[in-house]
């Protein structure tokens, strides 16, 4: 069974939801077979997404995204449901996309000259592209951790204190040492820094620095966290803490990760959507892409063969 | 931290707009307000320190401002804004005075201070030049009468001070000057160049245009080169170059006499007595023009009137003789002090 | 044939560390060379340098002594009445207390010969004396007054005594008195405090800077407090908050252009827009400072772009990714990091400041003025002025003078980028 998903050139309409719901389940299938005895997966030709991209009271919906880089259409048409207290993960080759569909999602690529964006994108039915939307709640609410590891030129202190202070959560100085120490202790990093809490961030060992990024964006308690290859940089003992923190924090909120890992995005994703020159190619539950992909470019890549 | 940053500069622009409230309080002046020639200008200012340090007024403030852009200023207007006093160089010319009228400055006295010798000089480790103002046109002017005769102008050919005059040694022609922007530069023209022009009949029945390019035009090969507006700079170049010259107003002479000496123009040396005579031909009388109006408005005014018009000011063992100023003839000196006294103003130009 | 071929490819064909190995000498030649430019153009510039500082210290040195006479001043209460003791006439007792000393000296010449030997000052500083103290009034005081400038070039070996006597700014008769004086051991060099306290004077040995640096000071004052905020916050704002259009693109060119219009311009506009249309008056620092903050605004402005591009778009961000507002971005991550080069370009700006002329002319700040400036709107001049004034003075003393001058200006420069580095080091150290 081969599903094709949403017609290309579909316009953008606002609250289609209903009829996408509709849309997604239209057959319109142009499988080709592949292999001799496996089973028949969809043709390299063949962009469409494949797979169910909606889910059950998403968190976050996506609706036909066009993403273009000046004249560089970076995303093509890709839409896609984010579902609660769940952890999609966004894998594919580099340069297919995954970090600018990510950004988009709590329009970061607003800073980005010369980016521009069709298509709905909704946090809780609400269409965070409305021009009366602003950015600042958004972000506070859907947190990022970039893929380069950021951290400000300030103290290892300042940088995950910055957050709660500029959105006013801190009460007194012990409760804002709280919201550090717990951040820090999260993100696994607590013991190597507690003795060092007012050196510079940016003294840090690239794996530090990433930890420290991911604390400062906990620090805040944002409902969906978008993270960009949180773990490129870790040891397999740091990367369990991650992968831990994220277990622990899909009971409340949303997040979405992008890695490179398939064992990591097998262990801590519900859902896995594959990206592929700019086109969502396959979405699904996360054993079944792994185990069942439908779309040749998918088995491709997980098996190794992508090039 | 940046908070505090804010505050501070939030203050520091609080004081300096409130300082500039205080500009628009300040309307009235409690010290002379004096501009113009460059020329005036050293002998000026010791007199408004003399005057500053002897008296309760304040000094006056003199700018340098050349004698044309005096009079621009100080025949902009009556009231505190204008100056009360501006020096030059030479006589107000009839439109400068016209537009000193135009602008209801209506009431202008005159004060001849004495006379500026201008030299050409050269270093004590050469001979003194005797020269005549006619040799000093054909050596620098750009177009010179045919040395073979006719009444033609042809590029100055001459390229030493023999080939202009026998009697003058055989040095290249090498003459350090002021710049066409300098008030030297305009009398040294008027009193040397202009005068030698005319002595040729023909030249001199050229059209006035004509007249002022011959006459005017100073050669721009070389052998005329300015020096800027400096004329210490002048002297020690002379100094290191005992083949050049060098033309400037006689209080470097007088200043250095140790080291550069004034050529003989005509038969006579630029010497203190010379100049007072009039024998020396290359001096020209200086000014400084006083707005009646802000006489009794501005504080002191009558005070430094009086001190620049007293004997030991003026006079020939006055100060400002010490400084190089050339004083005027007992009369003349006797007729300004009166004007002075008696405030007469300009009426015409032509009255003299 | 065809073994042979491939023979000699086998031959040509080179491991690759040959082909490095082969070109190595090359390459370090070539960086040899390079490095050789380098260091002379360095030694060039230190060159020059020291030639320059060499002729101005060699110059200027001297102006920081000054020749003082000693006189035995009777403060003779015929001269000196006590009811107008501000208005009795000082210079008369100067004079008398010289015929004093050298009572063989007859006839009015000889005399106004004498008197030449000291300074106009010194009845200044007898005056004061007498104010502060009427008290020394009848009383017998010797006093160190300065010499007149001549003297004091003489003492000071600028004079050559071989010259014919009317060719010299000394007579012999003079020369002989100072000889005299010299072996009484009553003409002295000392520390000439009244160069760093006097304002301008047309008397050399009572001219001075402190005018001319108070005026420069209030008028940089002016300056930051004006082109700093505002070419910060017009940078920040083209930079950070401007849309990127044709007008930006405009703007932008315009600013550079700026920054390389002669400097003169700017003092037309000053004249143009402050004096003549806002009605500020002349000379005065205040508009001093406020034409060279339009001067230095560009400077700065382009400084302060330059430093905040300079600023990794990660850090913005990282900030915007936590909820931070685009104000807060700039304040709290952009500016801090940017603060150094703008201090930089500041100062930068600040010093050309320091040292223009050109602009000031237009607005009358190319005066001689001798009362030390109070305000911003006290008549005033600047360091350069005053070295360009006296660079322009007839007065020999006043060489020497001017190189003086020059050294100060070139202290207050040192001073300032020596303040542009620490501040800069104190900023950074915060990453
Ligand atoms: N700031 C930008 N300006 C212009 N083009 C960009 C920009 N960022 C990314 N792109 C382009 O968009 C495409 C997708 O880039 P993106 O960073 O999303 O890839 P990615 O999937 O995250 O790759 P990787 O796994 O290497 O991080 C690429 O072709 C890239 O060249
Ligand atoms: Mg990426």
């Amino acid at each position: 069974m081969v599903f094709a998903l949403l017609p290309k050139k579909s316009p953008n309409r606002d609250g289609g939801e209903v009829e996408i719901e509709k849309d997604l389940r239209v057959e319109d299938m142009e499988a080709t077979p592949s292999g001799q005895d496996g089973p028949v997966l969809v043709s390299r030709e063949n962009r469409q997404t494949v797979g169910v991209g909606t889910v059950e009271n998403p968190r976050m919906t996506c609706r036909n995204v066009d993403i273009y880089y000046g004249d560089n259409h970076a995303i093509k048409n890709v839409s896609l449901d984010i579902g609660r207290n769940e952890v999609i993960a966004m894998i594919g080759p580099s340069g297919c996309g995954k970090s600018t569909f990510l950004r988009c999602l709590n329009r970061m690529n607003d800073t980005i000259e010369g980016c521009r964006i069709t298509g709905e994108i909704t946090l809780d039915g609400i269409n965070i592209y409305d021009p009366k939307i602003d950015v600042v709640p958004l972000r506070a609410q859907v947190g990022m951790v970039f893929q380069k590891p950021n951290p400000f030129p300030k103290s290892i202190y300042d940088n995950i204190a910055y957050g709660p202070k500029i959105h006013g959560l801190k009460g007194s100085k012990s409760a804002l040492d709280e919201i550090v120490e717990t951040s820090l202790k999260k993100a696994g990093l607590w013991n190597e820094v507690k003795d060092r809490l007012d050196k510079p961030g940016t003294g840090l060992s690239g794996g530090q620095q990433q930890r420290l990024c991911i604390a400062r964006t906990i620090a805040v308690n944002p409902e969906v966290i978008l993270m960009d290859e949180p773990c490129s940089a870790l040891d397999p003992i740091a990367t369990a803490v991650i992968e831990d923190l994220i277990d622990e924090l899909r009971e409340q909120y949303t997040i979405v990760i992008v890695t490179h890992s398939m064992q990591q995005a097998s262990r801590v994703s519900q859902r896995t959507a594959y990206f592929h020159l700019g086109d969502l190619i396959e979405i699904g539950p996360t054993e079944v892409i792994f185990t069942n992909p439908r779309h040749e470019l998918t088995q491709d890549y997980i098996t190794g063969r992508f090039g | 931290m940046v908070r505090k940053t804010v505050l501070l500069v939030a203050a520091l622009v609080f004081v300096f707009v409130a300082s500039t409230g205080v500009v628009n309080a300040q309307s009235a002046r409690d010290y002379i307000n004096i501009v113009g020639s460059s020329t005036v200008y050293p002998f000026a200012t010791v007199v408004a320190e003399q005057f500053g340090k002897t008296t309760r007024f304040k000094t006056p403030k003199i700018e340098s401002t050349g004698s044309g852009g005096g009079f621009k200023l100080f025949c902009a207007g009556v009231g505190v804004e204008y100056p009360d006093i501006t020096n030059a160089s030479r006589r107000i010319k009839e439109s400068e005075f016209e537009k000193c009228r135009q602008n209801g400055v209506n009431e202008i006295v005159e004060v001849k201070i004495g006379y500026d010798g201008i030299v050409l000089a050269n270093s004590k480790k050469a001979k003194p030049m005797k020269i005549s103002r006619k040799d000093i046109f054909l050596a620098l002017a750009k177009n010179v009468p045919d040395p073979k005769g006719g009444e033609r102008l042809v590029g100055n050919p001459y390229r030493t001070w023999k080939d202009v005059n026998r009697s003058l040694p055989n040095i290249k022609i090498e003459v350090l000057g002021p710049p066409p922007t300098s008030g030297t530069r305009d009398a040294f023209v008027e009193l040397v160049m202009e005068e030698a022009a005319k002595s040729y009949p023909w030249i001199k029945t050229m059209d006035k245009k004509a007249f002022k390019e011959v006459a005017h035009t100073i050669r721009e090969d070389g052998a005329y080169i300015e020096a800027g507006e400096n004329d210490n700079l002048i002297v020690q170049k002379l100094d290191a170059n005992p083949k050049a010259f060098g033309i400037f107003g006689f209080s470097f002479l007088d200043q250095n006499g140790d080291r550069i000496q004034g050529s003989f123009v005509d038969g006579v040396q630029p010497t203190f007595e010379a100049i007072a005579s009039g024998e020396y031909p290359v001096s020209r009388p200086l000014f400084f023009y006083v707005k009646k109006a802000h006489i009794g408005v501005i504080p002191g005014m009558e005070g430094y009137l009086n001190e620049f018009t007293s004997e030991k000011t003026w006079g020939p063992e006055g100060y400002l003789a010490d400084k190089g100023l050339i004083p005027m003839p007992d009369a003349e000196r006797m007729k300004y002090r009166a004007d002075v006294s008696k405030l007469r103003v300009l009426t015409a130009l032509n009255n003299q | 044939m065809n073994k042979d071929d491939s023979k000699a490819n086998k031959k040509v064909e080179k491991r690759t560390i040959d082909i490095v190995h082969q070109g190595l000498a090359k390459r370090y030649r070539a960086e040899g060379r390079f490095k050789f430019y380098g260091l002379a153009a360095i030694v060039m510039s230190l060159l020059c340098l020291a030639i320059l500082f060499i002729s101005i210290v060699g110059n200027g040195y001297k102006a920081f002594r000054q020749t003082y006479v000693e006189l035995e001043v009777f403060f003779d209460p015929a001269i000196l009445d006590h009811e107008n003791l501000s208005a009795a006439n000082y210079s008369g007792l100067v004079k008398s207390t010289l015929r004093k000393m050298f009572p063989e000296v007859k006839g009015r010449s000889e005399k106004r010969e004498l008197y030449k030997l000291v300074s106009p000052g010194a009845a200044f500083q007898l005056r004061k004396m007498v104010l502060k103290d009427p008290e020394i009034i009848g009383r017998s005081i010797s006093v160190w007054v300065p010499a007149d400038d001549d003297v004091d070039m003489l003492i000071k070996g600028y004079f050559s005594t071989d010259a014919a006597e009317n060719a010299r700014r000394l007579s012999d008769k003079q020369l002989a008195w100072i000889e005299q004086l010299r072996e009484q051991g009553k003409v002295k060099k000392k520390f000439n405090t009244t160069f760093f306290t006097a304002g301008d004077s047309r008397e050399p040995e009572l001219a001075g800077i402190w005018g001319a640096a108070v005026g420069s000071f209030f008028a940089l004052l002016v300056t930051l407090l004006l082109s700093f905020p505002i070419g910060v916050a017009a940078a920040v704002y083209l930079e950070e908050f401007a849309p990127k259009n044709r007008w930006t693109d405009l703007i932008e060119v315009n600013i550079n252009n700026l920054a390389a219009v002669p400097s003169i311009v700017f003092g037309l506009l000053g004249l143009a827009v402050f004096l003549n249309f806002f009605g500020f008056p002349r000379s005065a620092p205040l508009v001093g400072g406020m034409v060279l903050s339009l001067m230095t605004l560009p400077i700065i402005i382009i400084a302060s772009r330059a430093a905040l591009q300079s600023v990794p778009p990660s850090i913005r961000e990282g900030a915007l990714g936590v909820g931070a507002s685009k104000m807060q971005m700039v304040v709290h991550h952009v500016l801090p990091l940017a603060l150094p080069g703008m201090l930089t370009g500041t100062i930068i700006g600040m010093a050309r400041a320091l040292g223009e002329t050109a602009p000031l002319l237009m607005i009358g700040m190319v005066a001689f003025i001798v009362d030390i400036p109070r305000g911003f709107t006290d008549p005033a001049t600047v360091l350069p002025v005053q070295i360009y004034l006296w660079a322009d003075s007839p007065e020999r003393a006043f060489v020497e003078r001017t190189s003086a001058a020059i050294m100060v200006l070139l202290a207050f420069l040192m001073l300032m980028n020596a303040a542009a580095i620490v501040l800069r080091k104190k900023f950074e150290k915060r990453w």
